[in-house]
């Protein structure tokens, strides 16, 4: 894969990127830092994505997250978890557009622990395979059915309590 | 309910996720399939399930467009400028700092003894330093706990 074809490929993966490195890190302007830094990572160097490794979508994916974990690292989130990670930056027509559904959605998602919120949204939202999430977040691949079932049982959950 | 039906009631909770990812083999497809059909309760959390991975799969988490990446992406300005920042503070306290040491070896009037003294004191003290980076470098890229919240 050439440079140019890279940089097609990594634009259509920027929205799901950003979406994860939301559920990370809890701030959109962080998340868009992370996508950029991963961006100018993957490009500076291309030749260490080895096609023959498996397709690009995780790779980059497991960069975002990696960097993800760097930005925590160095800076504990403070606040309220639940309204980090509700998006207020959305204009009154984006947040219109949005609609119920994806606010109760965004919000029980901000309840759950991290690692559920990552693995939820790595399958249900980017919709990678339970090999391509192991490889991702880096467990092993036998435990990721378990791991996104008690995720979804908790939003699940969360769901419902909200509806009451 | 039978402590068999539980069981098995619990082996299959786990499998509904893979099933409706799509995920598991024939048999364990056959499986979920034949439990469902005898289980109101497991039908209806794959129901259940299912919408909320539809609903999840069209829900905006992300506002940006792909013009915005492509734009970001494009935009090489912040990474050049830090990367001639970064080159121009290093280089310059490398510069500065190999004066000093010139000046201070070649030029003052200390006699050699102090000059060997503070030389010493100055070498341990950077041999630390840099001992204490090059471990938190290493922790740093293997640190197995990072992932922890605490």
């Amino acid at each position: 894969m050439n440079t140019s074809q890279m940089k097609q490929e990594l634009i259509t993966l920027g929205g799901g990127a950003h979406a994860l490195a939301f559920q990370i890190l809890g701030n959109p302007d962080d998340a868009s830092d992370a996508v950029q830094d991963s961006f100018a990572k993957v490009l500076g160097k291309p030749d260490t994505y080895d096609i023959d490794k498996g397709p690009l979508k995780p790779w980059f994916l497991r960069v975002v997250r990696n960097r993800c974990l760097d930005l925590l690292r160095r800076r504990r989130p403070v606040g309220d978890p639940v309204e980090r990670l509700v998006d207020k930056s959305a204009t009154p027509e984006q947040a219109a557009e949005i609609g119920d559904r994806d606010r109760a959605l965004k919000e029980a998602l901000a309840s759950i622990s991290s690692e559920q919120r990552q693995i939820v949204i790595l399958r249900d939202y980017l919709d990678l395979s339970y090999a391509e999430i192991a490889d991702v977040i880096e467990v092993a691949p036998g435990t990721v059915m378990s791991r996104l079932h008690r995720a979804r049982l908790a939003l699940r959950e969360v769901l419902k309590s909200h509806d009451q | 309910m039978t402590s068999e039906k539980r069981k098995n009631n619990g082996h299959v909770a786990e499998l509904l996720s893979g099933y409706v990812d799509g995920e598991l083999t024939q048999q364990q497809q056959q499986r979920v399939d034949v439990h469902c059909a005898d289980c109101g309760q497991c039908r209806n959390d794959l129901v259940e399930l299912s919408a909320l991975r539809d609903n999840i799969g069209k829900a905006g988490f992300s506002g940006f467009n792909q013009d915005v990446w492509r734009e970001m992406m494009n935009d090489t300005t912040v990474n050049t400028t830090r990367g001639i920042g970064w080159l121009l503070l290093i280089g310059g306290v490398l510069i500065a700092m190999g004066i000093g040491v010139v000046g201070f070896l070649f030029g003052s009037s200390t006699g050699i003894g102090e000059k060997l003294l503070v030389s010493v004191i100055y070498g341990g003290l950077a041999l630390l330093f840099f001992s204490v980076l090059r471990q938190r470098l290493i922790e740093r890229k293997t640190d197995k706990y990072k992932d922890v919240e605490i």
